[in-house]
């Protein structure tokens, strides 16, 4: 360097500091006039001899004497090395652009933060931050960090590129000489290092080996540092391959988190070591804990289908006070088995064709599910009208009890029907010469044809005996009958038509008596009738005033008449008029008066507000209410030896009289056989279980019987059409044969998953859904 | 379903609902699951009769009808059988072609679910989405001002103290008089707060403690969670881990019986003991545990016969004022624990707050204060009490905070905030947002029970269902086949995912503002919101 010519600078002059403007101004004027060696005598200026870019090509050497302040060699040229013959201060070399900065002492924080060429040397140790934030362009060499001794806390932080080179030679800390917490959010660059350490950041870095070209760099490059920092004995010390390790960022691909317990390792190494088996509740609970899929089969199952065949009523047996099971009979006609449907209703009725087919309102097809759900039931009347030629039950011999039956009407037949086909033996005590009561009596022949009523009533006299009364019984006779017999049955209907309390009621005929005398033609009514009371009897009374004469017929009644059905339907079609409220005052020879003055006319008044029980000869054992006989839920009265059926109880229908009838029948027998009567305890099947989309609703049913049949839902009763075969989703279900043709429909639990598809298409509403048997 | 017959009051249709299905035919694919997982039956397999009329063009020949039957999937409309929009269906379709939408009006079906006089009861959370906690932001950034910390490379001690520090001078003084001062823990800020074995159900329950010790284990962070009212597991009881459990006792004191027999064969103290006198969803209202939910474990655990209702009743019976309820309370458990264990009561938020803080300010064992806001979720409740009682936590606290200001002990009794944090997700920012209002920390369920567990309840209404043990994840229900879908392995992971981000997220939010060895415990000069009156209540800045 003999052609070296100094330009020293002063950092003091006058005893005064340099501003680090002044100072940096000088250097720079002093680079662009030319010089090249320039010795400053520095006094804590900031950043110097960065920045000499006027030099170009040509090489500047910046002496640095005395204390220099922070930032020396920020933004450093290639074309500078600057010598600090001290140690110095903070962030030595920021943004390093290529300079190569040797330091003769120690370096404070910040050493190479942010520098992305060249090479910093120090000769002895730093402080904290160092190397942070360094980087490395791929279009120049990598930035260079060398440190003699040891580096302070936080080293290495976001470096994100360089080379590191810690040579431990006499650290400030013997025992770690990387400091604490380094390489925190390193990314790139690598770190070589001689001594010992305490930790690195891992999920940021890795020690890697040493490999050939790495070593040979190092050592190469520290010979270079050693005569940098005049320090070239020591290569022989540190220059030992083994005393060396690296540590290099890992890739993004290679990031990782903190190596920790998985937590199924933790829970059987920990949780369950401390606590036992199974964890927390493992002492509590015999059963499996472990996870389970959320759709399940089998034991897993929330809810299951269940085949509810036959559990329920159908709406129609049990709307039908008789209790025919309507609904089976349609299922036997499906079945092609048609004679036996006719039959079956015998089992129920003695009177099939007559009340069934003709004078009942149906309750059956009123309660109908088709009905409920807007179409057109399935008619029941055909069924009825068929029964005409039912043949009755194989009787069986008499073995039972003895049964006097105190009045032949419905009631009275329908439950010595019943006990004589459980075997008893019943007589019916009658004050009139042909059985039938009200059906003979009252009801117009218009409404049935005489040879059904005939043919049924034929059935019943050939099994029934029947004493002929001459006059009511009285209460001695009451007596002996309960003597004579194991039970009395009292079935003697509501005999005694009710009058007004008015003034001329005299003149008025009941509506009983005006039947019984139309029924053979021995009364003429007139042209004018009035009829007090506009129930469907009353209906029934001006049906027969127009087919004996009359023209003009009027009901009346105290409120919205109740007449319903035919009868209504009827007398409407005649012409009657239906009048009301209209409060009846006096009944004069010119009609009715009433209450508001106004006088009907009539030739014919008949009173039509019902008939009442005649209770005077029975027993005083046998309890009343308000007229009428008290009786339990089987038709049995206070007298247990005596039951009261029919109209005596409570007025009502002619099905229900009948199904009273057959009540008092199941419990009779149940009693003579020792036991405790009981009733059907069946519910009816909810509604919504029948599915009526399955029908054409435009489509009535109607004759042929077949169609009526197939119109019929089979509410609560399989029909076998194996939709749910076909819906489940798992393949489930299957149909097991059984017996004599039976079958049922099964399911196989460990396929099902409980969806109730079953139970939502089932026509039937034979599939229902209920929930698994609780665990624990 | 169509009505065809007489229409009653509450005969409603899908349009009433509150959550209506929407099905979409062409994709479905019958396979079922939707049904059978629905939890409350509120969808079938319908079928359907479609009519088409076919009518020949140049009506050459007559026309006709012909009917066809379908099958769909068709929900009820009967309130009993109300969709609750959980969307268990969705989840578990393979085709993606069932989903509960919300109405978009107010729905009928709310005028009609207290058939028999019974109003509605339900579980989960208040039914109002919005709240404060979201609208106070953070406005101190410390970029120059303090040093400016990094969440990421920064080291944080966020620790909070539970327990009762007295002034120095009482401190000794106790200490030299009776060799005794009271008990202090050092925890994590974030605790999972009371809800019991039983209202959870025990998959959920385990994995949550299985998560809380792994985070202290594994992780070192002390993370403390609240037994609730229920008792506790015995063998939790007789572990280690019981250091990470604060036991609470409530007004039913089901289960202290079996704790109290433990208590000897205890390899460790409890964290705390909470004495639960009000709740946050539900103020002023007791607890039940339908029967149907006591199922022998439930049972051995609340030292009850099974199949039996169990009733907390509104109030303590054998409290009467606040001066004897506290005193009374916190001796008895201190005692239990031989001084060693602190004792803290919760209550639900109130207007009446301050005054039980007086009181306990003046108790040197009352170890905090825990105040449970309206936005508190429950098991099971009236939805009049979860909808429209209670008090907001934010301004609750924050008048607590600074009147232990004004008497000089805001860092002598520790307030915990719980009701409603994170409820719309954002957990650190509203629990930032409490912590720098006055509170020591806060405590967290519904958003465990979202995050760690799936649970979909949300403010609109939806699921709701707690109360009847159908959960359908598993969270709520004591049916082992609901329960056992709940790996409480997995909630146990997602406990730590959840407490390791929010550990990052608050490390975000105080980083800036120069804290990391202690939290910003009432640091409210950094809290901002738009709202003046907002503001002036809560006594921070009012920002636009």
């Amino acid at each position: 360097m003999e052609s070296e010519q100094w330009v020293k600078i002063e950092g003091i002059i006058g005893g005064y500091r340099v501003d680090s403007r002044i100072l940096e101004e000088r250097i720079q004027e002093a680079v662009a006039s030319g010089a090249r060696f320039i010795e400053v005598y520095a006094a804590g200026q900031h950043g110097i001899g960065g920045r000499l870019w006027r030099a170009k090509d040509e090489n500047v050497y910046v002496r640095v004497i005395g204390s220099p302040g922070q930032r020396l060699g920020a933004m450093g040229f290639p074309n500078t090395t600057i010598e600090v013959m001290g140690p110095v201060s903070d962030d030595v070399g920021w943004l390093n652009a290529g300079a190569t900065i040797i330091v003769h002492g120690n370096a404070t924080n910040g050493a190479g933060n942010a520098m992305a060429q060249g090479k910093i040397y120090i000769a002895g140790n730093i402080g904290a931050r160092g190397m942070t934030m360094t980087k490395h362009n791929p279009r120049f060499a990598p930035p260079e960090l060398w440190v003699l001794g040891s580096v302070g806390d936080y080293f290495a932080e976001f470096m994100a590129g360089g080379i590191a080179v810690i040579c431990g030679y006499q650290p400030q800390d013997p025992e770690n000489v990387l400091g604490y917490r380094p390489c925190v959010g390193m990314v790139g660059g690598k770190i070589f290092f001689r001594g010992p350490h305490k930790g690195y950041s891992l999920p940021d870095a890795k020690l890697v080996p040493i490999d050939d070209e790495s070593w040979i760099w190092l050592i190469e490059n520290l010979k270079l540092f050693l005569e940098n920092i005049k320090k070239p004995d020591l290569f022989d010390v540190l220059a030992k391959r083994s005393d060396w390790q690296l540590i290099a960022a890992r890739s993004p691909m290679e990031k990782v988190l903190l190596p920790r317990k998985s937590m199924h390792e933790f829970r059987m190494v920990v949780w369950e070591k401390e606590l036992g088996k199974g964890g927390l509740i493992g002492d509590l609970v015999t059963f499996d804990q472990s996870p389970i899929p959320i759709i399940t089969t089998g034991f897993l199952r929330r809810y299951v289908p269940v085949w509810e065949n036959r559990k329920y009523q159908p709406p129609c047996e049990a709307s039908c006070p008789t209790g025919i099971p309507v609904r089976d009979r349609w299922q036997l006609i499906r079945e092609g088995r048609i004679d036996e449907a006719v039959d079956l209703a015998l089992a129920y009725t003695p009177f099939p064709a007559t009340v069934c087919g003709y004078l009942c309102p149906n309750l059956c097809m009123k309660g109908c599910t088709r009905t409920a759900q807007g179409v057109a039931p399935v008619d029941t009347t055909i069924l009825g009208k068929a029964s005409l030629s039912a043949k009755p039950p194989k009787l069986p011999p008499i073995t039972g009890g003895k049964v006097a039956v105190i009045g032949g009407g419905p009631a009275g037949i329908s439950v010595a029907w019943q006990l004589r086909l459980k075997g008893h033996e019943p007589v019916i005590y009658d004050m009139r010469s042909e059985l039938g009561g009200k059906l003979t009596e009252v009801i117009p022949p218009s409404r049935i044809p005489q040879e059904v009523l005939d043919a049924e009533l034929d059935r019943v006299r050939k099994l029934i005996p029947h004493v002929h009364l001459q006059q009511k019984l009285s209460k001695e006779e009451f007596e002996r009958l309960k003597l004579d017999y194991d039970f009395v049955i009292i079935a003697t209907g509501a005999q005694k038509p009710r009058m007004l309390p008015v003034p001329g009621i005299e003149r008025a005929i009941s509506a009983r008596d005006f039947l019984r005398r139309s029924r053979s033609n021995d009364i003429s009514p007139g042209e004018k009738v009035v009829i007090i009371g506009a129930g469907n009897v009353g209906c029934d009374v001006a049906t027969e005033a127009f087919r004996l004469g009359a023209k003009d017929i009027t009901l009346i009644d105290i409120q919205e008449p109740a007449s319903f059905g035919k009868e209504r339907k009827e007398a409407e079609a005649i012409g009657a008029k239906f009048l009301w409220p209209r409060f009846t005052k006096a009944i004069s020879e010119k009609g009715v008066e009433l209450s508001s003055g106004e006088l009907l006319e009539a030739d014919t008044v008949v009173v039509a507000i019902g008939d009442q029980p005649e209770l005077e000869n029975i027993p005083d054992t046998v309890a009343k209410d308000r007229g009428f006989v008290k009786v339990n839920e089987y038709y049995q009265t206070t007298d247990p030896k005596i039951f009261a059926i029919g109209d005596v109880v409570k007025l009502g229908l002619l099905t229900e009289a009948i199904g009273a009838g057959r009540i008092a029948a199941e419990a009779i027998d149940e009693i003579l056989k020792g036991k405790r009567p009981r009733r059907d305890v069946r519910m009816v099947i909810e509604r919504g279980r029948i599915k009526s989309e399955y029908f054409d609703p435009r489509l009535a049913p109607g004759v042929p019987l077949e169609r009526c049949a197939n119109a019929c839902a089979s509410c609560g009763s399989c029909r076998d059409c194996g939709i749910c075969i076909t819906i489940c989703p798992q393949g489930a279900i299957s149909k097991v044969e059984g017996l004599k043709g039976s079958f049922e429909m099964a399911v196989d639990g460990e396929k099902c998953i409980g969806c109730g598809f079953c139970a939502g298409a089932c026509p039937c509403g034979i599939w229902n859904l209920v929930e698994n048997d609780p665990i624990e | 379903m169509a009505s065809i017959g007489t229409i009653a009051p509450s005969s409603l249709s899908r349009k009433d609902l509150l959550w209506q299905i929407v099905w979409d035919k062409e994709r479905c694919a019958f396979c079922g699951r939707c049904t059978a997982v629905c939890p409350v039956h509120a969808i079938e397999l319908g079928v359907f009769r479609k009519r088409l009329l076919q009518v020949a063009a140049g009506m050459e020949t007559q026309p006709s009808n012909v009917y066809q039957v379908f099958y769909g999937i068709r929900q009820k409309t009967d309130p009993a059988y109300s969709c609750i929009g959980c969307g268990t269906c969705t989840l578990v379709c393979p085709n993606d072609c069932i989903i509960p939408i919300r109405n978009d009006e107010i729905d009928k079906l709310r005028f009609h679910i207290n058939r028999g006089g019974q109003p509605r009861r339900r579980g989960g959370r208040r039914n109002v989405p919005e709240g404060i906690l979201d609208r106070i932001k953070f406005v101190r950034i410390s970029m120059l001002t303090d040093p400016a910390l990094d969440a990421g490379r920064h080291e944080f001690e966020l620790r909070t103290i539970l327990g009762r520090v007295l002034p120095p001078e009482e401190t000794l003084k106790l200490y030299k008089e009776e060799g005794w001062s009271p008990p202090v823990r050092e925890i994590y800020p974030l605790i999972i707060g009371s809800m019991s074995f039983g209202a959870l159900s025990p998959t959920m329950w385990e994995g949550l403690q299985m998560g809380v010790a792994y985070l202290n284990e594994e992780l070192g962070m002390p993370v403390r969670m609240c037994t609730g009212e229920g008792g506790c597991p015995p063998r939790l009881l007789r572990s280690r881990f019981m250091k990470y459990v604060i036991l609470q006792i409530a007004s039913g004191y089901f289960g202290w019986d079996e704790i109290i027999h433990a208590i000897p064969e205890m390899k460790e103290d409890p964290c705390a003991v909470e004495i639960k006198y009000g709740q946050g969803a539900k103020p002023g209202d007791g607890g039940l545990l339908m029967w149907y939910k006591v199922n022998k474990l439930i049972a051995a655990i609340r030292g009850v016969p099974p199949g039996v209702s169990l009733p907390s009743p509104p109030t303590h019976q054998t409290l009467y004022s606040i001066e004897e309820a506290v005193a009374k309370m916190i001796q008895s458990l201190y005692m239990a624990w031989g001084f060693r264990v602190p004792v803290y009561p919760k209550i639900s938020g109130t207007s009446t707050a301050l005054a039980v803080l007086n009181n306990l300010t003046r108790n040197p064992y009352a170890a905090g204060l825990a105040i449970d806001g309206e936005d508190g979720g429950t098991g099971a409740a009236y939805n009049v009490s979860m909808d429209h009682m209670g008090h907001p936590i934010a301004s609750n606290i924050r008048e607590c905070y600074l009147n232990l200001v004004k008497v000089g002990k805001q860092n002598e009794i520790p307030l915990f905030a719980a009701g409603g944090i994170g409820k719309r997700g954002n957990l650190a920012a509203n629990a930032a947002a409490l912590i720098m209002l006055g509170a020591s920390g806060v405590q967290i369920g519904k958003y465990i029970m979202q995050a760690a567990a799936g649970c979909v309840g949300s403010e609109t209404d939806r699921c709701n269902i707690c109360n009847i043990g159908l959960c359908p994840k598993g969270i709520t229900s004591q049916d082992p086949r609901i329960y056992r879908r709940l790996d409480p392995e997995k909630v146990a992971e997602r406990v730590v995912d959840v407490f390791l981000s929010f550990d990052t997220e608050l490390k975000k939010i105080v980083a800036p503002l120069g804290r990391s060895t202690s939290l910003p415990i009432g640091m409210s000069d950094a809290l901002g919101i738009d709202d003046y009156h907002a503001a002036e209540r809560l006594q921070i800045k009012y920002v636009v």
